[in-house]
């Protein structure tokens, strides 16, 4: 990336008589291949065969005043003319003491994250795509099913992190992911990583997915509405239960009293949670798609433990949050597959069907982002539901599922639930399902 | 009328030539292009406690550009600068995509798009976009914070103002060029309880002016809104839970929003005909019954809205929707690749969230419209929980039900429209009676598109129509709003439930 422009401009710029004092760039370039199916039309008008080229930078500068300013330039700005970006910035000044902090360099991790064959995919070798789209519509013609809709996409870029405490460090990698609902459901399967996985394993997800939505086709005998025991899939911890947690781990959170957890509660040794339960993020995980060598401020990655055995022991903080806290910085969890949620009682799937006979599994639920996520109150609409009986599933069941999700992390009844294929846990829980 | 423009908009005026010579190049190839670029200037402040804790600025252009084949496939490229030579590059990338897609078993569509257009539409007073001064903008904020937190003691406020301009231009090969601004600024606030149980509850109110702060009524508006969340925020922890289960209804005109656009606006685009609940055989039900003869779901551009847009993103005028006319199916919400397929008119409905996406048919200004609504007299914000029971009990509603269910505050929904199985959340519940009123938290509403239309009953008051939100759809968000009259009134349907616990 040409960035000869935007280096002599942050040193010469004077919008209004102000120098520019401390900066901090990260610089980003991405080139990107996706192909959409909906309703069984791949590359159809509404998801087109699509290539997109970007560069752009998120930046913070610090003026020789002190005050700080933040924002997105993007190429044009960064490769020919940044004063005007800069002059804006400036306009948009403000103070703030715990912002001001610029890292410089250090020892930075070598990670894995750049695959070569997908590098030839983001740029249109698209191949390997065939068979996988050949292999959906296989599944599709083999067990009746009407039709589909996903994704599939492959990207290459360059992340170039660049300040004025002489850091300037640069990491490349690749990420390709792809997802498939079948006959409207909003269940789906997919997988993200650094490459494509292999064949067979993108089969067997596949296999899993056909396997639900046959289930789903049968409708249950109807329940009264109480507690039961419920097995939440690993798709609905991921996109709730872990969405909470993240949220209100977050340093801004924390920091501002407008989250669930309290400064006071973090390395204070008591058990928030239930005693067995272990949240962590590992950014070094070759090949997956939340690994990365630094943050976009400049710090490196590492493993961290965010919730140590019940007890809270960081909130996941930027420099500006971790200065106001009197923390060390550290590395947030970039995705899924490197957050780790564990327990001491793990069980497989088949045990915990077994266990959670006459309750359900609520395979996704609508309306995640219509609820309070400080409370922890849950009020979720779970139209893809199982009913588990004796001798498996039943059935399916609409309904909802209600309760408080700090209860049930404090909860004995509690379990985490292995599902094959899946790097997050299943959970088996006890609360209200109230079917229509 | 138009006032001076803001430099984005010349900034697009300016790529004419560029526009042209990637139409002559697609044309050469045998192809049809539909150029759509896009240039933002926009604006975040945060206020916490006092202090400004995030202002960002950010400005960005790009173009993208959708080719279509003789047989109908088609491709989009995109990238964010408007080079000659890159451009070329990727108009013949892209136009390479569309060939060689019969390996993918890509799919041809058919783009019949109306008559081309050439129009510019550019709203008074977007040049004030250029000269927004954030640092009145912070101060105005900070003294918004202190007042609300003198009157909500307790309660921990968050203040935010956001200040975007889109400028959006489209050319095709037929000829078509318009072009035209979106303006749209809002407030919101964050209200969170203290102690052990904390809630969050949210106020927000839009204007297309960046000088929105120096509107002694917008600000009102403002305020007495956000003063109504935090007092929320501070009951809430409190409040038991309400049962579940089905439950004669009153929505406000924010959750009347929620409905009608998760319920019916997402389930008539047309993109989605091959298995909406509102489509057979891949056309549009038009005609069939869907609801009681006085309810109407409209959808339309409102100008000064903050999902306001004069022209789809392929460059046709956006036209009103009326997706359900007094109870019966009458138009969807088409482009010009889908209003043939789906058996009726193109409304002009497909936006794309950036230059980077492909559009698709959404939802700008959707409504639920009553024949003959009651009257309630005043502002909306003169409602509070008993005014409300008093204007139920004077309409007679306790004499058939003896106790409503009234929901409170829109906050967010979701729809699946294969399955027309949608939810949405409020912000509170109130159980009315004729001699009570008693707080609940809130709980998901979830049902039938079918069965919730098929019970609305009464409505009160005149439309109000600023609800608003952000709309995800497949990848993409636009903003998006609505609403309808103050309250409407919903008889108890199995098919339409409240949770719970």
């Amino acid at each position: 990336m040409e960035v000869a422009a935007l280096l002599t401009a942050l040193r010469t710029a004077r919008p209004q008589g102000r120098a520019i004092a401390g900066f901090n760039f990260d610089i980003t370039t991405i080139r990107r291949l996706v192909i959409g199916t909906k309703d069984r039309e791949t590359g159809g008008p509404h998801a087109p065969v699509s290539l997109s080229d970007s560069l752009n930078a998120r930046f913070k500068l610090v003026w020789d005043d002190g005050r700080v300013s933040r924002g997105v330039m993007e190429r044009r700005a960064i490769e020919s003319d940044p004063h005007p970006v800069l002059a804006s910035a400036l306009a948009a000044a403000y103070d703030d003491p715990d912002a001001r902090t610029i890292l410089g360099p250090s020892a930075f991790p070598d990670v894995p994250t750049l695959d070569p064959g997908t590098v030839k995919l983001a740029e249109g070798a698209i191949d390997p795509f065939v068979p996988r789209l050949e292999a959906i519509r296989a599944r599709l013609a083999d067990h009746g099913l009407k039709t589909w809709s996903g994704s599939m996409q492959a990207a290459h870029g360059n992340t170039r992190l660049l300040t004025s405490a002489g850091l300037d460090v640069e990491a490349e990698g690749t990420s390709t992911s792809w997802s498939v609902s079948f006959d409207g459901e909003s269940v789906g399967a997919g997988k993200s990583g650094r490459r494509l996985e292999p064949f067979e394993e993108f089969a067997l997800r596949l296999d899993r997915l056909v396997t639900l939505v046959l289930a789903l086709r049968g409708t249950a005998p109807a329940r009264p509405g109480g507690v039961v025991p419920v097995l939440f899939h690993p798709g609905v911890v991921e996109d709730y239960v872990l969405a909470v947690l993240l949220h209100n781990l977050d340093g801004e959170q924390v920091a501002h009293g407008t989250g669930a957890f309290t400064r006071a509660q973090f390395g204070s040794g008591f058990a928030s949670l239930r005693p067995d339960l272990t949240l962590r993020t590992d950014p070094l995980v070759p090949f997956a798609s939340g690994a990365y060598r630094f943050t976009r401020e400049g710090v490196p990655a590492a493993p961290v433990t965010l919730i140590d055995r019940g007890r809270l022991a960081t909130p996941m903080l930027d420099l500006k949050y971790a200065r106001r806290l009197g923390l060390p910085p550290n590395a947030p969890p970039a995705a899924m597959d490197t957050l780790f949620f564990e327990g001491a009682l793990a069980i497989d799937e088949p045990a915990a069907l077994g266990a959670a006979a006459g309750g359900v599994l609520v395979l996704g639920v609508l309306g995640v982002h219509t609820q309070d996520f400080t409370s922890g109150d849950f009020s979720l609409s779970a139209p893809q539901s199982l009913a588990i009986g004796a001798n498996g599933f039943e059935g399916r069941l609409r309904g909802t599922v209600s309760g408080n999700l700090f209860e049930l992390l404090r909860s004995d009844d509690l379990a985490f639930v292995r599902f094959p294929g899946e790097t997050t846990p299943g959970l088996l829980v006890r609360c209200r399902f109230d079917a229509q | 009328m138009a006032g001076p423009a803001s430099t984005i908009v010349t900034e697009l005026e300016a790529q004419t030539d560029l526009a042209k010579a990637l139409i002559a190049r697609a044309q050469a190839r045998g192809a049809f292009l539909i150029w759509r670029a896009q240039a933002t200037r926009a604006a975040r402040l945060l206020v916490r406690s006092g202090r400004v804790e995030e202002a960002v600025v950010a400005q960005g252009s790009g173009h993208g550009v959708h080719a279509v084949l003789d047989d109908g496939r088609s491709a989009f490229g995109s990238r964010d600068d408007f080079g000659p030579e890159p451009s070329a590059a990727l108009l013949d990338a892209t136009i390479d995509a569309a060939s060689s897609g019969g390996a993918l078993g890509v799919a041809g569509g058919s783009f019949a798009p109306d008559a081309p257009s050439t129009a510019r539409d550019l709203p008074a007073g977007i040049a004030a976009f250029d000269a927004l001064d954030l640092d009145a903008a912070s101060a105005r904020l900070v003294a918004l914070e202190r007042e609300l937190t003198s009157d909500l003691p307790g309660v921990t406020t968050t203040l935010a103002f956001q200040a975007v301009l889109e400028v959006w231009r489209i050319l095709r090969s037929d000829g078509a060029d318009v072009l035209f601004a979106v303006p749209r600024c809002v407030l919101r606030a964050s209200l969170s309880s203290s102690g052990d149980a904390r809630h969050t509850v949210g106020a927000s109110l839009a204007d297309p002016s960046p000088r929105m702060f120096d509107d002694p009524a917008a600000v009102a508006t403002f305020l007495a809104r956000a003063r109504a969340a935090g007092s929320l925020a501070a009951a809430l922890p409190d409040a038991p839970t309400h049962p579940a289960g089905s439950f004669p209804l009153v929505i406000d005109y924010a959750l009347a929003k929620g409905l009608a656009h998760e319920a019916f606006g997402h389930a008539s685009e047309a993109d989605g005909f091959r298995s909406s609940v509102l489509a057979r055989d891949g056309r549009f039900r038009s005609g069939d019954t869907v609801g009681p003869a006085h309810v109407s779901v409209i959808d339309e551009p409102v100008q000064g809205d903050f999902a306001w847009q004069p022209y789809s993103a392929t460059g046709s005028p956006r036209r009103r929707a009326t997706i359900v006319d007094h109870g019966r199916l009458r138009d969807a919400l088409t482009d010009a690749w889908s209003a043939r397929g789906a058996g009726t008119a193109l409304t002009g409905a497909d936006r794309a969230e950036s230059f980077r996406s492909a559009p698709l048919p959404r939802m700008s200004n959707i409504r639920i419209e009553l024949d003959d609504p009651l009257p309630a007299p005043g502002a909306f914000e003169d409602y509070s929980a008993e005014r409300v029971r008093d204007l139920l009990g004077d309409a007679g509603i306790f004499s058939r039900h003896r106790r409503v269910a009234f929901l409170s505050g829109y906050g967010g929904g979701q729809v699946n429209p294969p399955t027309g199985d949608f939810v949405f959340n409020c912000k509170a519940i109130y159980a009315l009676g004729p001699d009570e009123v008693v707080l609940h938290k809130p709980a998901i509403f979830s049902g039938s598109m079918f069965g919730a239309l098929g019970a609305v009953r009464e409505g009160f008051g005149p439309l109000k129509l600023d609800a608003i939100g952000s709309c995800g759809k497949w990848g993409q968000s636009v903003p998006s709003s609505g609403g309808s009259h103050y309250f409407l009134v919903l008889d108890p349907d199995p098919g339409v439930r409240l949770g719970g616990r």
